[in-house]
């Protein structure tokens, strides 16, 4: 068999990643610098912060993956770059480079779509396991900007289900966490806290949307669990987490225990439960309205232990996939994955090709 | 300066798409209130309103920090995350404002000096159930 590989590049928000993969199952080299302690001070993804970490940070990455991968540039199939949805200013970083290596090389451009990319993690992983992903597949990608059903066609033919008509599932951990002084990202911090909790304990009820069935909503929960904190008085514990988190070092989940009282973690336990449940109901809806021979979970919010478990106690008729926890959050390996079927096609791009913030997938 | 009264979700957008009527193509426009106040729920409106999107595909902008819709013709910005105007500063708002557009911020009114004096202030307020207050003042 001919060997094949592809160099992916990603740079649409948090990380500079590169990565480089053979005949779309064997991941030789995956390179992630994560900006997440430069950004934990401020919150959140800061664009010139992100861009300016990007610029320092590609050179080195897309060096140590070739380097690690053993492979010349020259060698290389493609070279997959990631070209939205994401920050246009982070996102020209990684374009720029690789149009540039393009050029020098002559080795062709592929552009890959991140939310394609995060599909594809998981077909990878899959692939590598023996344990292929059936078609139709249904694909929930569920992180801090994204909450996504598609169908997945054989061909990898995309149709959007369904998505959130407010927050994102990671916002909503984002700003539960905020609210109530832990640290960003909220994901880990409260599905760390969760299993100390009653999810029991506090009731989230869901409004009933009209229209697509398919499509979540996070507001209200989100306002749901403002309004439960402000009736509750929290302020001097609340105060206290945030010096916590502003001490000279980040704070372990032991001290995040220690700073929690029992009712908060049955909030933390409550709220998580209830993302859960709104994530699954409806992609299990979906799933079944569609005919699904597999159910495919990815992006950050898939490292969620509580929703993995949930997936795997549910006696789902298919299987369920997940990606592991580096596969899950933002890597490149998944944008070199989801460059080979284009690769076939011969799908590729021109080096005047521009960086699309809203770029969609179906 | 007038205050409207909503009563449900459904009728603060359709107060969006009428405020939307008397907005200026090209301005700016801060959506002010608390966490969960009903600041994106408003924004579907107003750019339903303006012809730009359908509502339910307006969602919250504040991984992504910015939203364009209607081929740019309706900006959505989202500062809840940035911390610091060196930060805001570098976003590239000054180019949104020059643009042909109409600019919605929410979490703007934290970063006041670097706003333009000329902008519309929609302040939204949670009340009982799920009822909301929103008044809207035009400045200077």
């Amino acid at each position: 068999m001919k060997v094949v590989r592809i160099l992916g590049i990603e740079s649409s928000c948090d990380e500079t990643a590169a990565a480089v993969v053979e005949n779309a199952e064997v991941v030789l080299s995956s390179v992630v610098a994560s900006q997440m302690t430069t950004h934990g001070k401020y919150g959140g993804v800061v664009p010139e912060l992100a861009s300016r970490e990007h610029l320092r940070a590609i050179v080195p990455v897309v060096r140590e993956a070739l380097g690690l991968a053993g492979a010349r540039l020259e060698d290389l199939a493609a070279i997959a770059v990631t070209t939205g949805p994401g920050l246009v200013g982070s996102l020209l970083v990684g374009m720029t480079y690789a149009k540039s290596l393009s050029f020098a090389s002559g080795v062709p451009l592929i552009a890959v779509n991140h939310i394609e990319g995060h599909i594809h993690s998981v077909i990878l992983e899959a692939r590598r396991a023996g344990t292929e992903v059936a078609f139709p597949a249904l694909a929930l990608v569920v992180s801090g900007g994204h909450t996504h059903l598609f169908e997945v066609r054989e061909g990898f033919e995309y149709r959007l289900l369904g998505k959130t008509r407010d927050d994102a599932a990671g916002e909503a951990f984002d700003k539960v966490a905020k609210l109530l002084g832990f640290s960003y990202p909220g994901g880990p911090v409260i599905d760390f806290l969760a299993p100390y909790g009653d999810p029991n304990a506090v009731r989230f009820t869901f409004a009933r949307m009209k229209g697509n069935a398919s499509d979540f909503s996070f507001s209200g929960l989100k306002t749901a669990v403002l309004r439960w904190v402000e009736a509750r008085g929290m302020e001097s514990e609340i105060a206290a987490r945030r010096a916590l988190r502003r001490g000279p070092s980040p704070p372990t989940a032991e001290e995040w225990l220690a700073a929690t009282p029992r009712a908060t973690l049955d909030l933390l336990a409550s709220f998580q439960h209830a993302v859960i449940r709104e994530l699954l109901t409806r992609a299990v809806a979906a799933a079944e309205r569609m005919g699904a021979r597999a159910l495919i979970v990815s992006g950050g919010v898939a490292c969620n232990t509580g929703l993995r478990a949930a997936a795997a106690s549910a006696g789902l008729p298919y299987p369920v996939f997940f990606p592991s926890p580096g596969f899950s959050t933002d890597n490149a390996a998944m944008i070199a994955a989801a460059a080979f079927p284009k690769l076939e096609r011969n799908q590729f791009a021109r080096l005047d090709i521009a960086a699309d913030a809203g770029l969609t997938l179906a | 300066m007038p205050t409207y009264r909503t009563a449900t979700e459904d009728e603060t957008i359709a107060l969006g798409e009428r405020l939307a009527a008397r907005l200026p193509r090209k301005g700016v426009t801060l959506l002010i209130g608390n966490l969960g106040a009903g600041k994106t729920t408003l924004a579907k409106g107003i750019v339903k309103g303006l012809k730009a999107a359908a509502p339910e595909d307006v969602a919250s902008p504040t991984f992504t920090l910015i939203h364009e819709y209607g081929g740019g013709r309706v900006c959505h910005v989202d500062l809840y995350r940035l911390d610091d105007p060196r930060e805001v500063a570098t976003l590239g708002l000054d180019d949104l404002f020059e643009r042909d557009a109409q600019v919605l911020i929410e979490w703007g009114e934290r970063f006041p000096e670097l706003l333009p004096a000329e902008r519309t202030e929609v302040r939204i307020r949670a009340l009982e159930n799920d009822e909301r207050e929103i008044e809207v003042i035009e400045r200077p």
